[in-house]
């Protein structure tokens, strides 16, 4: 174990300190994707209007997220917001304020196509029965979408948690930055510690992620 | 802004874009046959081998490129192995896209009703047959927006390569800013240059998706 | 029924959007504004991005960029501690200020936007005090001295640039003096960047380099550190000095941090600093060379 550096990890408190950066990982992840749930579902309700300017609207936010690497805009609300409007965000609120525009439009995607995934005889036979809209809305539309919805909500987890691995370059010190931290400072003692505290942090998104992903296949198996 | 040193800036910009587009067609090309065989192995059921490619999957899709690319470049040098960066940079998007890959393309074949099959093979057609003329042209219809996702997806990882030293557009934009502090231009050059890359992938694929969207849907 | 329902969620989507929009839209669009609003700053008007001394007192708190990957000037310890000379010293400001310290972990290449968007009160990360810089902040009084060096294997020991062959490359960190001084003197040297010290120490190490450049005192310290690798070059380029660095126009804070460095060098403090943060690294042979004391550069 001495060669591969992983001792290195049960010296001091930096086994508390990688876990903690970890959970400054999933901290940011979980309150964007709370954030993105509730935009989204406002978002793709409004976007399936046929309002032409609402329409290009979020057509062209939907765009700007989908060509736009995460870096880019963590760069741009980081330093830009600062430089244009004097505003000083710190580091995880930046990546917070990221990582909801973009959770938003993945979700208010997916409502969208939830939304109209719901066929339209669905719509029509709620009203033959003599239902209100906002009865057909809420006894037959939502419950449907909303199968559909968490699943892919759940998976969005995930995708934001390893997604949070860019924001230590912005200087948040989350796992990946601590992993550094902890092989310079121990550089003399283990030379080799590179592999063993890349390969642990790659293992911790792993175990941080993986049952969040297969409980969202499991309830996508059980609910279609 | 200043335009005169954005244009000054263009050529580095040109040449990061380059290099991008280089490393990002690569690995994507790489992880479309990666995934490819992946999926065939887990659709037809090849025991063990199915296993290990499950294995790999979940493994490559539950953790970040950035930290593969770590471990890639900066690990494996410590037992032995070292790969240069543009190779490491074409690797790790290879192994995390083919992940992608393999789940699409196998939903897309698992899309197709089993009674295509045996309605097929009721016509007197081969498992072979079935295969080429019946199974991929519909799987890959269904796959082909998730596809076109996949494949946006990994360009835009691509502005992770940074970390291991590759001169790649986030980089250029980075170092820029180290080196002469002309922030708003060197990221209004970098949004500009990302869309050049992306734009046309994201018109490209909804052309693809609706022509397709036509052949796959009978009713 | 159907309408209001939407009309309500229409609403509050499309408020959503606006805001978000106009988060994003603040990198690209208002792009044209930003340098209305840095030269506002400059002219140290009301919305300038730092604090003030009093307002710093005030909230208890001063936030200091260090780096926390460069051992043994600032690195965190396996205790989550912030250690090295430049820590030392900024411990030491907390001190006399009677606040508390927030370390902000900053990389080479952000420490200028760090200070231009008032993200940190002072950056005390190895800064070199060049023109360029000094154009975009504000340096105080010199803690130390610093040239160039180029450290390399011990089986190829590169004694002048010159050695350097036309494929191989030579890492540098971004945003560095080494970076800026061999891309305007030697363009045709092939330069691997990375952004951490992390990343280039271990990209060094598997070889990837022929050689490193970076401050001297940097690569002194690792090939002190680290068996097999011997410093060809130890002084490239013109002497320069390491100061701690303000914000632009904050006054208040760089007179207050001059006086400091001033007082605290009657004690000798950098040297002690040196003893308790350096000593171990470089031995007490480059003691006198490396510190400046109260400013004065011999």
């Amino acid at each position: 174990m001495q060669a591969l550096g992983i001792d290195v990890l049960f010296k001091g408190t930096n086994m508390e300190r990688i876990i903690e950066g970890l959970w400054v990982s999933v901290r940011i992840s979980l309150i964007a994707v709370v954030i993105s749930i509730v935009l989204g579902l406002a978002v793709g309700a409004l976007m399936t209007r046929e309002n032409i300017v609402i329409k290009a609207v979020t057509r062209a936010y939907l765009e700007v997220v989908r060509f736009m690497p995460q870096m880019v805009l963590l760069f741009i609300v980081f330093f830009g917001s600062t430089r244009v409007f004097g505003w000083n965000i710190e580091a995880e609120i930046a990546s917070i304020i990221v990582f909801s525009f973009w959770g938003t439009a993945e979700m208010a995607d997916l409502v969208r196509g939830a939304l109209i995934s719901i066929p339209k005889h669905q719509y029509e036979s709620a009203e033959a029965l003599g239902m209100s809209d906002a009865q057909t809305y809420f006894y037959i539309i939502i419950p449907q979408a909303v199968r559909r919805l968490i699943p892919l909500s759940i998976n969005l987890i995930t995708r934001m948690i390893k997604t949070t691995s860019l924001v230590m370059m912005i200087g948040v010190v989350e796992v990946l930055k601590v992993g550094q931290q902890i092989i310079e400072a121990n550089r003399k003692s283990s030379p080799n510690a590179a592999f063993g505290i890349y390969a642990v942090v790659f293992l911790m998104y792993f175990v941080a992620c993986w049952p969040i992903s297969m409980f969202s296949k499991y309830l996508e198996r059980k609910w279609n | 802004m200043n335009f005169e040193i954005m244009k000054s800036y263009l050529p580095l910009y040109k040449d990061a874009m380059l290099l991008t587009l280089k490393i990002g067609w690569l690995g994507i090309f790489f992880s479309i046959v990666i995934g490819f065989v992946c999926a065939l192995i887990r659709y037809n059921r090849i025991p063990l081998l199915q296993r290990v490619v499950g294995a790999y999957i979940e493994l490559f899709r539950n953790t970040p490129l950035l930290v593969q690319l770590f471990f890639l470049y900066f690990g494996l040098p410590n037992i032995g192995i070292s790969i240069d960066a543009q190779s490491c940079g074409v690797l790790g998007l290879a192994l995390i896209g083919g992940a992608y890959m393999a789940e699409t393309f196998r939903s897309g074949l698992e899309a197709i009703d089993k009674i295509q099959t045996e309605s097929a093979l009721s016509l007197g057609m081969n498992g072979w047959q079935i295969f080429i003329h019946i199974i991929v042209p519909q799987a890959v219809a269904v796959s082909i927006p998730a596809f076109v996702a996949n494949i946006i997806f990994l360009l835009k990882e691509t502005s992770v390569f940074s970390a291991i030293s590759l001169m790649d557009l986030m980089f250029t934009a980075k170092d820029l800013i180290g080196l002469y502090y002309k922030t708003i231009e060197c990221l209004t050059l970098l949004v500009v240059f990302y869309m050049i890359i992306l734009i046309p992938v994201s018109i490209l694929g909804s052309i693809v998706e609706r022509k397709v969207r036509y052949a796959s849907f009978g009713d | 029924m159907k309408k209001n329902i939407f009309r309500t969620i229409g609403t509050l989507g499309l408020t959503a959007v606006t805001a978000l929009g106009l988060l994003s839209g603040c990198g690209s669009k208002s792009a044209d504004t930003a340098s209305a609003k840095a030269a506002d700053t400059k002219d140290g008007s009301a919305d300038a991005v730092y604090r003030t001394l009093d307002e710093i007192k005030e909230s208890g708190t001063i936030n200091i960029g260090v780096f926390s990957d460069k051992s043994p000037f600032g690195y965190v310890d396996e205790n989550g501690e912030y250690q090295g000379y430049d820590v030392y010293f900024a411990n030491k400001i907390g001190e006399d200020l009677g606040v508390d310290i927030n370390y902000v972990s900053t990389e080479a290449a952000s420490r200028i936007e760090y200070l231009q968007t008032g993200k940190v009160d002072i950056i005390l990360a190895n800064f070199t005090v060049t023109p360029e810089r000094a154009e975009e902040v504000d340096f105080a009084l010199p803690y130390m001295n610093v040239a160039l060096g180029v450290v390399s294997h011990d089986d190829k020991v590169i004694k002048d640039l010159s050695e350097i062959g036309a494929d191989e490359q030579v890492i540098v960190i971004s945003g560095t003096t080494a970076e800026t001084y061999l891309t305007k003197n030697y363009p045709d040297i092939k330069l691997q960047k990375f952004d951490t010290y992390a990343a280039a120490k271990s990209a060094f190490e598997n070889g990837t380099g022929v050689a490193w450049a970076n401050d001297n005192t940097e690569v002194i310290a690792f090939a002190a550190e680290n068996e097999g690798y011997t410093v060809g070059i130890d002084s490239l380029g013109s002497a320069d000095t390491i100061a701690p660095a303000v914000s632009k126009g904050n006054e208040t804070l760089l007179k207050w941090i001059n006086d400091e460095i001033v007082t605290i060098g009657k004690d000798n403090f950098f040297h002690k600093d040196y003893e308790e943060t350096l000593v171990d690294t470089y031995g007490t042979e480059f003691e006198e060379t490396l510190v400046v004391e109260s400013g004065e550069v011999k």
